[in-house]
């Protein structure tokens, strides 16, 4: 089972994922085998050989296989957008009680 | 000056910064007494290399993040003395590195500056040449053991966290499982983030590190790659790496503010780490920016208590 929230937010309101630039990665599979959090996908018969499945089961703010990743294919959001938006939807919540 | 080492590149032959390294491990070879261990060799071989292993330090050169000079060091349980990441170090230097696999003009400024920097600079930080001069306090104890320094510096940029070292019991809650033992600090005065590090705040000040669950996950810490003295970090912002030979872990800042000290134990004894990583095996300290802010979004004993308890026993299931 994953994590459904995020410090008390909703986990698929704060957008925290690897992003894979396909013009980079050459499908080492290491940040698969890496990631316990079944975030990735394999998709061996395709062309594009790895997506990101569930990227609502990345933790956030984690940057892990990232410094795996030999091209440096793998990129993030920005961490203090991501906070602001976190604050701010605890704030939110806050006033609808 | 770099000098009677046991050199392990990195020399793969299908990136750039692989023929980087390998080019780099020659030069130092070349100009100094350092001895070149051949990975290739090495992995099928141990015997020609193990007494260059055992008598020398080591410097690992890896190309890229995949680090296989450093997982091979691991692998053969060698101690890695120095290291560079070649694609880091271009990186730095905002270079881009090509396709090739030929040492073209570009390739050869980048290995010169290098070799120049490696010789000639400050042996300041045991993992990246990029260090700022004045804080040469930092790896004192990995420049002691290398090289005979006689002048050590004392430029030292830190403020003595005296109330931080002073004595302090840490009360334990525990949980187990099989033959690990996750233990988490249950005092007031220490936080932490979902991405399994803490921080014990003193006044303006927080000494910050890894949870018991994090180096049970590691097992055997190798390497300890600190942030800067003076660095300014976000909350949840990078706050060093450390390294074993499964994987390597980015710590992730609880709080923000700027790094005051870090715990130069570590790089010479970085399994300080899976021996306690709230008392000897803190990471770093830093002076906080904005404690109350920050807290929003941190979290105290009880709800990290039951979160990894819940991490644990899905690890289980697995
Ligand atoms: S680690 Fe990097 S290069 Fe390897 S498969 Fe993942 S994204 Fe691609
Ligand atoms: S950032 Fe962490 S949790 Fe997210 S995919 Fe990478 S390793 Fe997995």
């Amino acid at each position: 089972m994953s994590e459904t929230t995020f410090m008390g937010v909703e986990r698929s309101l704060i957008d925290w994922k690897p992003v894979i630039d396909y013009r980079k990665c050459d499908y080492c599979m290491e940040c698969v085998r890496f990631c316990p959090h079944k975030v990735f996908e394999v998709r061996e018969d395709e062309e594009i050989k790895l997506i990101i499945k569930n990227p609502h089961n990345c933790v956030v703010f984690c940057r892990a296989c990232s410094k795996l990743c030999g091209p440096d294919a793998l990129s993030f959001p920005d961490k203090n957008i991501t906070t602001q938006r976190i604050k701010e939807i605890r704030k939110e919540m806050e006033g609808h009680g | 000056m770099v000098e009677n080492f046991a050199i392990l590149p990195c020399n793969g032959l299908d990136k750039c910064a692989g023929v980087i390294s390998r080019e780099l491990a020659i030069r130092l070879s070349e100009q100094a007494d350092n001895k070149i261990i051949c990975p290739v060799f090495y992995r099928v071989s141990e015997t020609k290399y193990n007494k260059l292993a055992a008598e020398r330090p080591l410097f690992v050169i890896d190309g890229c993040q995949t680090r296989c000079a450093s997982k091979l060091a691991a692998e053969k349980n060698l101690k890695i003395a120095r290291r560079i990441i070649v694609a880091d170090e271009a990186k730095n230097r905002h270079m881009e590195l090509t396709d090739s696999l030929r040492i073209t003009e570009r390739e050869a400024a980048l290995i010169d500056l290098l070799i120049h920097t490696l010789h000639e600079e400050s042996w300041n930080h045991p993992a990246a040449l990029t260090g700022s001069p004045g804080s040469t306090d930092r790896s004192e104890g990995l420049i002691d053991r290398l090289f005979d320094v006689g002048n050590k510096s004392d430029t030292d940029l830190r403020i003595p966290a005296e109330d931080l070292d002073a004595s302090f019991d840490f009360d334990y809650e525990t949980i187990q499982n099989g033959k690990f033992i996750f233990r988490i600090p249950k005092n007031r005065d220490i936080f932490f983030n979902e991405n399994d590090c803490w921080a014990r705040v003193s006044g303006n000040r927080a000494r910050i590190g890894v949870t018991d669950y994090v180096q049970q996950n590691l097992s055997d810490i190798l390497y300890f790659y600190p942030p800067e003295v003076g660095d300014e970090i976000d909350q949840f912002g990078e706050l060093g790496t450390i390294e074993s030979s499964k994987a390597v872990f980015e710590l992730v800042s609880p709080f923000s503010g700027k790094v005051i000290a870090i715990n130069e134990k570590l790089e010479k004894n970085p399994e300080l780490i899976n021996e306690n990583p709230y008392e000897l095996g803190w990471i770093a300290e830093i002076e906080l920016t904005d404690p109350e802010g920050d807290k929003e979004l941190l979290i105290g004993f009880e709800k990290y208590f039951e979160i990894t308890k819940k991490k644990v026993e899905d690890a289980n299931v697995k």
